[in-house]
């Protein structure tokens, strides 16, 4: 097909770039260009005000062989396997019970969605002082003294308490929209077969809502490998737990920015992004076995 | 598709022309913008200003503040793009770092016309050290001194019979005091936390070690006199009268201090002005002390021999970059914030404790407001013996791995000793490479 556009199609076409240029030419220069350049920034040594020096791989062989970088690694997956999992249940958990016929269903859905309303400064301060290891009102609760921020096992713990608590509220809308779409005619038929709530959760809902189930697995993972906020506005230079608390993005920004050391800051943040990468390829294979897209 | 008239395109073209030209000023005035981090020193800054202006009308001086966290991200960026600040305050830590890669002017013949040696006679060789580069001009005008104190509960010490604080005061009167303190009242007495400026840095010097050498070329944290004062300082934190790193790290020094339930810390004299704002029930419960004094100081060819005192201080400058627009003008600005009439104004105003030698006492006026509570005096009699912070080209890369390493002494994960190894090969490798590197 070799078909010659006619003058109006190519002036259509024409202006269909200029609708879309303000979107491209803005990724173009906000997100490809600075990737780009971070790569080429993570084979070179930073000398000050952006005058780089180009050093080949020094900083990937520096970044192997620090034990911090490795501790930082682990502490990033530890963190995803703390709050992913959890919170993927807790979100569906919560999406279930919305989605039930249940007195002001309109308030317990804008409790749960306020979280991610609350400023994340606003709420790293309220959970610091619950976990307070002298005043802290868990520690009251619970009848314990554990330095919940400051010793090294509890650290990542605390920090993923508040990392779940502030998206499951996000991740249940998600399901909800998701579990509202299932027809309820399968339900029906399905009670008439003689199924029971148990083998309906898992023969309906859990096919029926796995594309919506995949999308907030895939966000949620990413954003847990990117954990940086959270732990820079609970946790400070002089905790004690810091080595154990540190995560890839957190190395980076000290790298990068309190030391200055950017070219070094830019291989941490390659690595990282291949990890996501990574991560995010299995997924797409792993679907296949337990995503529904049409029944 | 339709067409969009050729009016309406005309007509938005010519809006957003319009709106670019009036971003320039036209009044004929040269408009110069001043960065500083500290809200608390806006008024002293903007009442000098406007003392220059006054003698010039023709320039127009807009004093702007960005928060600590973000001005040194912000200033490089700035560097990088050739659009700093005209005037900004400028710190110790970083100004080598500026001033070596050539982003600073140099202001060491500013004075030329006006005395020979301007800088040696009116500034103290601490303000020098702070403005100078690595190849001894200078590229700031000193602004300010500071020091740290002994701030005390006076309440405490009363309930416990424990006499304050005094000139001769040493490390074991600040134990003793401290575990009477906490035995009669409950409340935690000295309270040593991580920090540096206002920490172990002070005690290092005083026990006659040294954190940096004169030359600024070698670390000294493994030096017998550090290394004492070192295992001193953090050990504090073993004792019962004492909270741990994970009390401060959650509650702060200074917070313990003002809700009542520690004797004693140590303060920079920078926050004094506004803790007696900020605490006015405080007021007249609490006062300040020289930092009490090593009891057997080593004696080492490096060490300072001052009877086991010493007291860090630091201080800023004024500075603008070596490409301004308007040098020429800025130049004669910061000539102007040298004086002794622009210094005093700082004083007075209570912003800070001014560099320009015989106008320190002018801040003194601030306490006034307050009715003179603590004994300001003190702060004065310990620049006798100060010692300049100890920065070099390479601290902002030693720094934080220094801070990593001493994280792990406080956690237990590291023995004190072998730390202090660590952190002198840190520092020493960082800066052999910045040497190698210049």
């Amino acid at each position: 097909m070799n078909k010659k556009m006619s003058a109006a199609e190519r002036r259509e076409e024409n202006w269909g770039w200029f609708m879309v240029a303000p979107t491209i030419i803005g990724l173009f220069v906000l997100n490809i260009w600075p990737f780009i350049q971070t790569i080429y920034t993570s084979f070179c040594e930073h000398l000050g005000f952006g005058r780089y020096k180009f050093i080949g791989l020094q900083n990937y062989i520096d970044m192997f062989s620090t034990p911090e970088f490795w501790k930082a690694t682990w502490n990033t997956v530890w963190f995803c396997f703390l709050t992913v999992p959890v919170g993927m249940v807790l979100a569906l958990f919560v999406a279930m019970l919305l989605n039930t016929k249940v007195k002001f269903k309109g308030g317990f859905r804008t409790i749960f969605f306020l979280p991610l309303v609350c400023a994340p400064a606003a709420v790293a301060m309220v959970w610091q002082v619950i976990f307070n290891g002298d005043s802290g009102i868990l520690n009251q609760m619970l009848g314990t003294h554990i330095q919940w921020i400051t010793n090294s096992k509890t650290a990542m713990v605390a920090v993923a308490i508040v990392s779940v608590w502030s998206s499951v509220g996000y991740d249940a809308v998600l399901l909800l929209a998701g579990l509202q779409n299932i027809p309820k005619t399968l339900y029906e038929a399905n009670s008439i077969d003689g199924a029971g709530k148990i083998r309906q959760f898992f023969t309906i809902t859990l096919p029926m809502i796995s594309p919506s189930l995949f999308s907030v697995l895939i966000m949620r993972l990413m954003s847990s490998m990117k954990v940086y906020d959270l732990i820079y506005m609970m946790s400070d230079d002089t905790n004690p737990a810091m080595a154990d608390m540190q995560s890839l993005m957190y190395l980076f920004y000290r790298s990068s920015f309190v030391a200055g050391d950017r070219g070094y800051g830019s291989a941490i943040v390659i690595w990282t992004v291949c990890l996501i990468l990574l991560v995010t390829l299995i997924q797409f294979w792993g679907q296949k076995k337990w995503v529904t897209y049409d029944i | 598709m339709k067409k969009i008239p050729r009016m309406t395109v005309a007509v938005l073209l010519l809006a957003l022309l319009l709106s670019m030209v009036g971003c320039g000023a036209s009044d004929g005035k040269t408009h110069l913008s001043f960065q500083i981090w500290d809200t608390n020193q806006r008024d002293g800054m903007k009442a000098m200003c406007d003392a220059y202006t006054a003698q010039h009308p023709d320039v127009v001086i807009d004093v702007q503040v960005v928060s600590w966290s973000e001005y040194w991200t912000k200033l490089e960026a700035a560097a990088e793009s050739n659009t700093m600040p005209d005037i900004f305050w400028m710190h110790t830590n970083q100004l080598l770092y500026y001033a070596d890669f050539g982003m600073l002017a140099d202001v060491t013949d500013l004075y030329d016309d006006v005395e020979s040696g301007y800088y040696q006679n009116h500034f103290s060789d601490i303000s020098l050290g702070n403005v100078s580069g690595s190849d001894g001009h200078y590229y700031g005008v000193p602004k300010d001194k500071d020091i740290g104190v002994l701030v005390y509960n006076k309440e405490m010490f009363d309930a416990a019979g424990v006499a304050y604080p005094d000139d001769d005061w040493t490390w074991d009167d600040l134990t003793d005091a401290s575990q009477k303190i906490y035995d009669a009242t409950g409340n935690y007495g000295y309270l040593a936390y991580l920090d540096d400026q206002l920490g172990y840095w002070s005690y290092v010097y005083q026990n006659g070690g040294y954190i940096l050498t004169a030359d600024r070329t070698a670390c000294g944290f493994n030096e017998p006199g550090g290394k004492e004062a070192m295992e001193f300082y953090i050990g504090m934190q073993k004792e019962n009268w004492c909270p741990d790193q994970n009390f401060f790290t959650q509650n702060g020094a200074g917070a313990t201090f003002w809700s009542e339930r520690g004797a004693m810390f140590m303060e920079g004299s920078w926050s004094l002005l506004g803790a007696l704002r900020d605490h006015p029930e405080m007021t007249g419960k609490w006062d300040i002390a020289k930092l009490p004094k090593s009891p057997n100081p080593v004696s080492t060819p490096e060490s300072l021999d001052k009877d086991g005192r010493a007291c860090m201080s630091n201080g800023l400058c004024y500075a603008t970059g070596a490409h301004g627009k308007n040098l020429e003008t800025v130049k004669d600005v910061l000539k102007y914030f040298g004086t002794e009439e622009a210094q005093l104004i700082q004083g007075q105003s209570g912003a800070a404790i001014p560099a320009y030698l015989g106008t320190e006492e002018s801040w003194r006026v601030a306490f006034e407001q307050y009715g003179n509570p603590i004994n300001v005096d003190c702060i004065f009699e310990q620049f006798d013996y100060a010692i300049q912070v100890p920065y070099n080209s390479a601290s902002p890369r030693w720094k934080s791995q220094v801070l990593d390493v001493l994280t792990q002494i406080y956690a237990g994960n590291q023995e004190v000793a072998s730390g202090l190894d660590k952190m002198t090969e840190t520092v020493n490798t960082e800066t052999a490479k910045k040497l190698a590197g210049n």
